[in-house]
């Protein structure tokens, strides 16, 4: 009874939330503001919130999404990063509280970030290996290899899970690793953080580790803007890729700098939420950086008409232009 | 006897009645070189905008100069500055009213030849000159003045007017892109938020801060849509649209934003109306080098629009023009700290300066002007440089090389706060716009 109740008045509020969504954009739409890209990114993070929330109600949407941010990535970029991923929206709601503090952003050294950039790779190798590594810590006794491989595969341990860490809504359809009533809360990564640190630790530690776990993202993004962007697993495909010469044709949806237009008045670098340098650094066309999630804030922000472009395929889908229109700015 | 702090270090003491003669001379030349500066550029354009007779009116100095002291009657505070590095919103933000103190008499050079030798730049010497017989208004009425030491000249220039008040030099770091340059110039711009917090009494909260940069970006946005309007064929003419331009350094910024908005619509109905300043094969010319202040050194631009075969000036790239206006200060969180970095940022890193380096060695500039000539289809380019300015001299043959490249002539033009070469120099003048209207023909 309860949980049927449950059912009903979730997705009444998704339903809720999505015409609230609608009538935003109507909004903005009238009052001109359908160029203040910051406004549509945050409409679209969390439409995109609550559809993830319904797909994770069916296993085969999973699978669905999975191909999506494997595939996907190839064309657009890291388009899914930069509008889409849930846990993006977490750390823009900590920025859009702290500011309301009126504190201000750490930056990370340069170096540092680009080292970040690099730990994806390593984070995305230790998920995948790990259950094989298990698999040998773990002697096979009297089953077989192929089959205890199988059960780690599909049983608790999914390593392709990794990638859609980051997607696990805060509340989820299943049984999520904390319960208030009969809603079960989740946060990204935390399942696989239990998950792993329950072959060494005991109950209690690991509840420890989960809690550290999320403070630390919590407390890192409220200093650091978009703070997991800078190594989250899920953004390597498109990395990877890119890092080979003859996939350099593979992004259809790309930055675009025109040198001359440019003054170099660094707002690009500046308002950067993973500080990306590339933008500012480079002497124009085709921006290939891989740390960069096409959030697309620099070409919001950008005074100098068609300085900044992005493009798809050669068409041009948004620029920069001569924004200054006061007050509406943010 | 003076004690120390009294005695000037640079400064002769003049006979008084020497400086009273001198002033009512030189103010007396100014005021026929106003009127007639204001009567040239009448003729030249039969009709022009009536947006014009506001910066007519500004573009004398009594009127504004009136309402300075009013306004210092009321205990407001002015707050000079010589280059336009000089945060203007920190001193909006403190209910201060900033001016731009540079001089452009020719006679007031002269006079500055009695303190510094003759080839420091006369743009540095008229403004010691006019300080001698305190024949700016600006410049007497500033309580203090902001000096950012960008060439030679205007780092002793500082010294030299200390003599008379306060001066907060500003070091500004001449490489332009690099992380430690950044820090120092933000660092910099605290101190001098310090300073005029002092001065002024009033505490710059991140309130006036935001409001003080939303009235600038307005005023960019106004300028901006004057500069877009001269894309097309000539709608106004180059000396107007620069007069405009040179207003904002002493004028309210509001009433100068709001008049500016005004000259824009109008312009907007003329274009559309097809009624040009002047012909549209006019051929169209771009000036860059050392500022040309109002009133006197007004000569180039009324040359070239004044010459046979006419030319007009569309664009400009001079520190006393578009870019004092073109680079706005781009937020990105109303926090406190991230203001006074945007406003760092805008200052040193926009610049196209040419006292700056960077990795690529200013290229900025470059591109500043490869953008206008292709943007703002420039046929020709002057590149105007006043003795002693070395900076500006240095590097015309990087320019040169670029423009030769895509076939834009380019002519430098080197000449003096003097009356004396506009013979010989309309010759020049006259015979590069010769060529251009050719190259046109063809």
């Amino acid at each position: 009874m309860t949980m049927e109740f449950l059912g009903e008045f979730l997705k009444v509020t998704v339903l809720a939330g999505l015409a609230l969504a609608g009538i935003l954009v109507i909004l903005i739409w009238k009052k001109g503001l359908a160029t203040r890209v910051t406004y549509l990114r945050f409409l679209v993070q969390v439409v995109a919130m609550v559809a993830v929330f319904y797909m994770f109600t069916y296993p085969i949407w999973q699978l669905v999404l999975m191909i999506v941010i494997l595939v996907l990535p190839l064309f657009l970029g890291r388009v899914f990063c930069g509008w889409i991923c849930p846990f993006a929206l977490y750390m823009d709601a900590i920025t859009l509280i702290r500011k309301a503090a009126k504190v201000r952003y750490r930056l990370l050294p340069d170096k540092l970030n680009k080292s970040l950039h690099n730990l994806r790779y390593v984070l995305l190798l230790v998920f995948l290996l790990l259950p094989f590594v298990l698999v040998l810590l773990d002697p096979p006794g009297s089953l077989d290899l192929a089959t205890l491989l199988a059960l780690r595969l599909g049983g608790p341990f999914e390593p392709w899970r990794v990638v859609v860490g980051p997607i696990i809504p805060l509340v989820v359809p299943w049984v999520g690793p904390l319960a208030i009533g009969e809603i079960y809360f989740s946060y990204p990564y935390v399942q696989e953080v239990i998950l792993y640190s329950q072959v060494v630790f005991n109950e209690l530690a690991v509840n420890i580790i989960a809690v550290v776990f999320v403070a630390l993202t919590f407390v890192g993004s409220f200093f650091v803007r978009r703070v997991w962007c800078r190594f989250c697993p899920t953004g390597s495909s498109i990395a990877v890729v890119n890092r080979f010469k003859g996939f350099k044709w593979a992004p259809l949806l790309h930055l675009d700098k025109d040198e001359e237009k440019c003054t170099k008045c660094g707002i690009c670098k500046r308002v950067c939420p993973v500080q990306v340098t590339e933008v500012y650094e480079q002497k124009g066309g085709k921006i290939n950086t891989s740390m960069c999630m096409l959030c697309t804030r620099c070409v919001e922000m950008c005074p100098y008409e068609d300085c900044l472009k992005v493009k798809f395929g050669g068409k041009t889908v948004f620029k920069s232009r001569n924004w200054l229109e006061p007050s509406t700015i943010e | 006897m003076k004690s120390q702090s009294e005695e000037k270090k640079y400064m002769p003491e003049l006979p008084e009645k020497e400086v009273e003669e001198l002033r009512k001379n030189i103010t007396a030349t100014s005021q026929r070189v106003v009127a007639e500066n204001i009567e040239k550029m009448k003729k030249t354009d039969p009709h022009r905008p009536e947006g014009m007779k506001y910066f007519d009116e500004i573009a004398n100095f009594s009127m504004r100069e009136k309402e300075i002291r009013e306004a210092k009657q009321k205990g407001k505070k002015v707050i000079g500055y010589t280059c336009l590095f000089a945060p203007i919103e920190l001193i909006l933000a403190a209910d201060a009213i900033p001016v731009r103190v540079n001089s452009g008499w020719y006679d007031a050079s002269k006079l500055g030849d009695r303190i510094v030798p003759v080839e420091v730049c006369p743009v540095v010497r008229s403004t010691i000159g006019a300080k001698m017989i305190a024949l700016s208004p600006y410049l007497e009425l500033s309580d203090a003045l902001i000096s950012v030491l960008t060439c030679d000249g205007m780092t002793k220039l500082g010294e030299i007017l200390s003599d008379y008040k306060p001066v907060w030099a500003m070091s500004i770091p001449r490489v332009k892109d690099s992380a430690q340059s950044t820090r120092l110039w933000i660092e910099e711009i605290k101190a001098v938020k310090g300073q005029i917090e002092a001065l002024t009494g009033n505490k710059i909260k991140s309130k006036q801060l935001k409001s003080a940069i939303e009235r600038t970006q307005k005023a960019t946005k106004a300028f901006r849509r004057l500069q877009e309007l001269r894309k097309g064929p000539p709608v106004i003419m180059g000396r107007d649209a620069m007069l405009v331009n040179q207003t904002y350094m002493w004028d309210d910024i509001d009433r100068w934003t709001e008049k500016t908005e005004a000259l824009c619509d109008e312009l907007e109905k003329r274009a559309s109306k097809k009624d040009w300043a002047c012909p549209p094969d006019t051929p169209r010319v771009l000036v860059t080098g050392t500022p040309m202040i109002w009133p006197d050194n007004w000569k180039v631009p009324t040359l070239v629009e004044e010459a046979n075969p006419q030319g007009v000036l569309v664009a400009d790239e001079l520190c006393s023009g578009e870019r004092l206006l073109y680079d706005p200060v781009g937020v990105d969180e109303w926090s406190m700290s991230d203001m006074l970095n945007a406003i760092a940022e805008r200052y040193l890193m926009a610049s196209t300066c040419p006292c700056f380096t960077s990795k690529d060695g200013n290229e900025d500039r470059i591109n500043w002007l490869l953008n206008k000539i292709k943007e703002w289809n420039i046929q020709g380019v002057i590149y105007y440089v006043v003795r002693g300015c070395m900076l500006y001299a240095m590097e015309y043959t990087r320019v040169k090389k670029v423009l030769d490249r895509m076939s834009i002539p380019v002519y430098y033009l080197d000449t003096e706060y003097t009356r004396e070469d506009v013979g010989q120099m309309k010759t020049r003048v006259e015979a590069f716009l010769e060529m251009l209207s050719a190259r046109i023909d063809i």
